[in-house]
């Protein structure tokens, strides 16, 4: 039997029969019952056979298919998947905010009432008081005509009218004081655009828990957000959840994120729960493949660099057409015939309290324990063209120094007159050599993509200089010289989408540096051939178009047109950024693989610092266009010297439930400068913890004296471990 | 905020100057009023053609500085804008046509916004459902019927309801005909004049109005904020009429104002169906009769209702968007 709902009025026809009444009778499809036992009494919500599917172009597509669980009352469950894996249209189906062109079926039960029958009328009573939501984008989350004050107090008067001005001023500003909101009385006549996105998250999370919900959900709360801005937000959602006593529905595609705060955690995949336990029993010993390939695949911040990461094989499957069977029988390196024919239901794990798995195979993955290691094979890494070469005997590729970059800042009105200026680059100095990876790591705004830009511009920079193969890239030459420095130097950027012309097949894609260089057209395909088998990709599909590729192939479409005239440096700009986590791997490997083939040196540029981890030999952290620390990567990681960084390390999202729990975070204070704003001393000491352990003779230093990047003797440094830090010694021996 | 305005009222002041004197330079190369008299036959004798050009100061044998420099001491001294090539007074002439033109656009214009806007509000929220589709369909309709069919059908409606009905309910002429002493009767008699150009002026403007609104507030609709606004628990629309049209108004504000005076001399076939003495058929006429000073004194007054327009709509965004500042 089906329950209907679309958004508008609700269809309550008299055959709907709702799920689960007081006799405990429900009617459901026989696989939905699978999941055990009745929900017990601190049960808050309670999810059984739910289903959304949307008509699209491409035919109707399952977003949701059969997911059940309850919530119980302060618990926190979270909701793991990857883009496609209807986490955040379950979410919504809660909340009751799907489109209207959805079809939902099934039972949603929050306190025992059944949500899916109300009228968007109805459900407006439930919204915002019993249930909340926390969203993705801060930045759009937030109406900008509106002061802060007046949407805090529309999401009390909602749900109060009765409430007096006086009151809801105070309770406003009580809840923007809890949630870390400083200033809040008169922040409350700020509008959106006054506030920071970190910040914005937090009047979010405030307006949420304005009425004390019985449930809060959060749909990637802090995966829009910076490393140390996260570790903030998350500890707010912390308080909050405290605070109100509420239940958590926490959705993120990050399992370091997950660790700390979930109680129990429920993976998705093409639209159905395929694993379902608690949080240390799925970091522990996961049950379904894609699990183990979820965590496995993630290279970990806070430990070294292992070995090869395992990427689980293929792309995620077509809502629209689903294959027969288990919708991960064609990546699971475990799946047998039976895996194709029959799609598995959640069912309890034998031997394991409160594990389900949705697995054919879990008999056997228990019975032999296997492990991540046992399922996935893990490739062999080819050996570097430079192994055994030490780095001082390399060739310097890439020689950065003092760079320096402004943007000026213009007056309004018909002169444009400069007012100031945003000092995007200050004095970046670094180099690269052949066959190794630097990385830039630093959060928005700290410059490390202008540096890659100017770089890339092959023109004298605003000041310092950049330095090419030994070759000065502001001194003159000729244009068949700057070609060929052209010829050497390429460029990887972000988002595979929007950086390869929709309207070119690969093939032209792949050709258009080699025509500038005007090779021949058979060279050119045979050289499109070699590439295409470089990036592991069929050289067949050379007449397809981009957008019939998926992210991580497209991603490797890009290196290969990198890779087109045999570059000796690629600057990387977040490459893996934009990809799913298990896609992910498979590009890392990739891009380590070239290195050692071709010997080919990368400039680096990421802010989610387990990537950098593992594939970075030397490692620069930058800070508002300066850079505070660098160094190789292991001695950075193991041994930070810069406050910054040991706050930045330790803001780190770890994907271990016992380290997460017990991870000592650096929590800093206030908000990243605006990079307008004209700094005498170290960048830094706005919002440095160590600062304030000083004297006062010494705090002035800090703010007067910018610090030059230096080793300062720190006993037992490693080579050119360097850090801009006045009291480095003291940040040593803190530590 | 306020200095601000009288900033820019002196920049306009500026503006609407050099833009007027630049339209009596243009008119003066391109009319000529000479021609009205030699057209004739037999054409009057030179000296009288001569004199009346003279008087009217349009006469192509004076340097044309000296009079810019009357045509300009005429109107700053005595607001007198010229006259005509017939003798008559512009000023006059203009003066007594205003009333006219605005009784019928201001009315028009207001009831055009406020139909269009809701319309498109009430269309947006009811996305291709049937009330959108046949307003829709009802929209296009109007939108490419030519405004004189739209009023000779009105006007022919009209007439067969009065027929019908054996009472004069409509008057397809004028806009009054009442001249006894009670108010009350006078303003009858105002709405039963106005009442038939209103719509044939309304209907293409409202239309207008309710796709481009229709568009605008379903761009802002699906805005992340307004799903904020609806897990606050606000229902579905009162979170779209909240939230989402207040900055979907922007930029139809921003149309409205600088329509007023395309409404002001595009009235024309309105005007000429309904018999209305109005500004539309002013301008056609000065344009028609090379009458310099008319054509450049209905260019000022469109200038003027541009720029009136522009600073409306600049002080009505920065209202409605607290992003916009003023300064």
């Amino acid at each position: 039997m089906r329950l209907f709902r679309k958004t508008k009025k609700a269809d309550t026809d008299s055959k709907v029969l709702v799920g689960g009444g007081m006799d405990g009778t429900t009617v459901l499809r026989p696989e939905d019952t699978a999941y055990n036992g009745m929900p017990s009494e601190d049960t808050v919500l309670s999810v059984r056979g739910l289903r959304v599917s949307f008509a699209s172009e491409a035919g109707t597509v399952h977003a949701v298919r059969g997911v059940n669980f309850d919530l119980k009352r302060g618990k926190t469950l979270g909701i793991v998947g990857e883009s496609g894996s209807g986490k955040s249209v379950t979410s919504m189906s809660i909340m009751g905010l799907l489109d209207s062109n959805s079809k939902v079926t099934g039972s949603i039960r929050y306190n025992g009432e059944e949500l899916l029958t109300k009228s968007d009328q109805e459900m407006s009573a439930i919204r915002g008081k019993g249930i909340a939501m926390v969203f993705q984008d801060p930045l759009s989350a937030l109406t900008p005509v509106f002061s802060i004050g007046d949407q805090m107090k529309e999401a009390l008067e909602i749900h109060n009218p009765d409430m007096s001005e006086e009151d809801v001023t105070a309770r406003s500003i009580e809840l923007l004081q809890l949630v870390g909101i400083p200033n809040a009385e008169e922040r409350l006549k700020s509008f959106p655009h006054q506030f920071s996105g970190g910040m914005r998250q937090r009047v979010v999370i405030a307006m949420a828990i304005a009425n004390n919900p019985d449930i809060i959900i959060a749909d990637e709360p802090t995966t829009a957000l910076d490393v140390t801005i996260q570790a903030q937000v998350l500890e707010v959602l912390r308080k909050a959840q405290k605070e109100t006593g509420a239940a958590l529905i926490f959705i993120t595609h990050d399992l370091g994120v997950i660790a700390g705060i979930a109680d129990d955690i429920l993976v998705m995949y093409a639209g159905r729960a395929v694993e379902k336990a608690p949080v240390d029993d799925i970091f522990e010993h996961p049950v379904m493949p894609y699990t183990m390939g979820l965590l496995g695949a993630v290279p970990r911040s806070d430990k070294g660099k292992s070995g090869r990461l395992v990427p689980i094989p293929g792309s995620t499957v077509n809502l629209a057409d689903l294959p027969q069977g288990c919708p991960f029988a064609s990546r699971c390196p475990l799946a047998v015939e039976e895996c194709r024919k029959v799609e598995p239901n959640l069912e309890p794990i034998t031997g394991r309290v409160g594990q389900f798995a949705a697995c054919l195979r879990s008999d056997l993955v228990v019975k032999n324990h296997l492990t991540f290691t046992d399922v996935y094979k893990v490739g062999e890494s080819t050996k570097s063209i430079f192994d055994g070469i030490a780095r001082e005997d390399r060739n310097i590729v890439l020689n950065v120094n003092h760079l320096r970059k402004t943007f000026p800042l213009t007056g309004g009105g018909f002169l444009r007159r400069k007012i100031g200026e945003v000092h995007a680059v200050d004095d970046v100095t670094l180099d690269v050599r052949e066959g190794e990876t630097v990385a830039l790591v630093g959060e928005s705004g700290s410059g490390k993509s202008t540096t890659l830009l100017e770089i890339m511009n092959l023109a004298s920079p605003e000041s310092g200089t950049i330095e090419l193969f030994g070759q000065d890239v502001g001194a003159r030459m000729s244009g068949a010289e700057r070609r060929r420095l052209h010829e050497r130097i390429q460029y990887v950027f972000q988002d595979p989408m929007s950086s390869l012309d929709p309207r070119l097949p690969i093939y032209d894609i792949l050709a258009e540096p080699l025509k500038v260089l005007h090779t021949s057209k058979n060279d050119i395909n045979k050289r499109i051939n070699e590439l295409m088998r470089l990036v592991e990709l069929n050289p067949d599909q050379v007449d397809r178009f981009p957008t019939q590729f998926s992210g991580g192939q497209r991603q490797r479409i890009a290196i290969a047109r990198a890779l087109a005239v045999n570059p000796k440096l690629i600057l990387l700009d977040e490459p893996v950024s934009a990809l799913d986590v298990s896609i992910q791997a498979g590009v890392i490997n990739l891009l380590e693989d070239l290195q050692n083939k071709l010997g080919v040196a990368y400039l680096f540029v990421a802010h989610n610092l387990s990537v950098i981890r593992h594939i970075s030999t030397r490692v620069a952290v930058m800070y508002l266009g300066r850079i505070v620390e660098s160094g190789e990567t292991e001695e950075v990681f193991e041994h930070p010297q810069h406050p910054y960084t040991k706050a930045l390390l330790s803001a780190m999202p770890v994907p271990d439930p016992k380290v997460a729990r017990e991870q000592r975070r650096v929590m800093l204070q206030g908000e990243l400068p605006s990079p307008t704003e004209k700094i005498i001393g170290c960048p830094f000491a706005s919002r440095c913890p160590l600062k304030i352990t000083l004297s006062t003779e010494q705090q002035l230093l800090c703010e007067t004296e910018p610090p030059a990047l230096d080793d300062w003797g720190v006993p037992g440094a490693g080579l050119n471990h360097m850090s801009a830090c006045h009291f480095t010694n003291a940040s040593v021996s803190a530590s | 905020m306020l200095k601000y305005i009288v900033k820019r009222c002196v920049n306009y002041v500026i503006m609407l100057f050099v833009a007027t004197s630049m339209t009596y330079f243009l008119a003066s190369a391109f009319m000529d009023p000479r021609s009205n008299y030699m057209e004739r036959h037999p054409h009057p004798p030179i000296e009288s053609i001569n004199r009346s050009l003279t008087n009217a100061n349009i006469n192509d044998q004076t340097p044309i500085l000296v009079r810019y420099w009357r045509w300009l001491k005429g109107i700053v001294l005595h607001w007198d804008w010229g006259l005509a090539p017939d003798q008559s007074s512009v000023r006059q002439a203009v003066g007594s046509r205003i009333g006219a033109s605005v009784q019928l656009v201001t009315i028009a214009t207001i009831l055009s916004i406020v139909l269009g806007v809701s319309i498109g509000v009430y269309t947006a929220i009811r996305q291709y459902k049937w009330q959108d589709r046949v307003l829709n369909m009802v929209a296009t309709f109007f939108l490419v019927i030519p405004a004189a069919v739209l009023g000779l059908f009105v006007a022919l409606i009209a007439i067969w309801v009065n027929t019908k009905t054996g009472v004069r309910i409509f008057y397809v002429t004028g806009l009054h005909a009442y001249d006894g002493g009670n108010p009350f009767m006078w303003f009858v008699d105002f709405l039963q004049h106005i009442f038939l150009p209103t719509i044939v002026l309304l209907l293409p403007s409202a239309v207008g109005y309710h796709l481009t609104q229709r568009t605008y507030l379903l761009d802002t609709m699906n805005e992340d904020y307004v799903r904020t606004a609806r897990a606050k628990g606000l229902p579905l629309n009162k979170a779209i009429r909240k939230h989402a049209l207040r900055t979907s108004l922007i930029p139809t504000a921003v149309n409205v104002a600088f329509s007023i005076t395309g409404v002001f001399t595009g009235a024309v076939i309105t005007e000429t169906v309904f018999a209305i003495n109005g500004l539309g058929r002013y301008f056609t006429t000065t344009i028609s009769t090379n009458d310099i000073n008319g054509s450049v004194c209905i260019a000022a007054f469109g200038g003027l209702c541009t720029l009136a327009g522009a600073l409306l709509a600049d002080i009505f965004s920065a209202w409605l968007d607290p992003r916009i500042r003023l300064s």
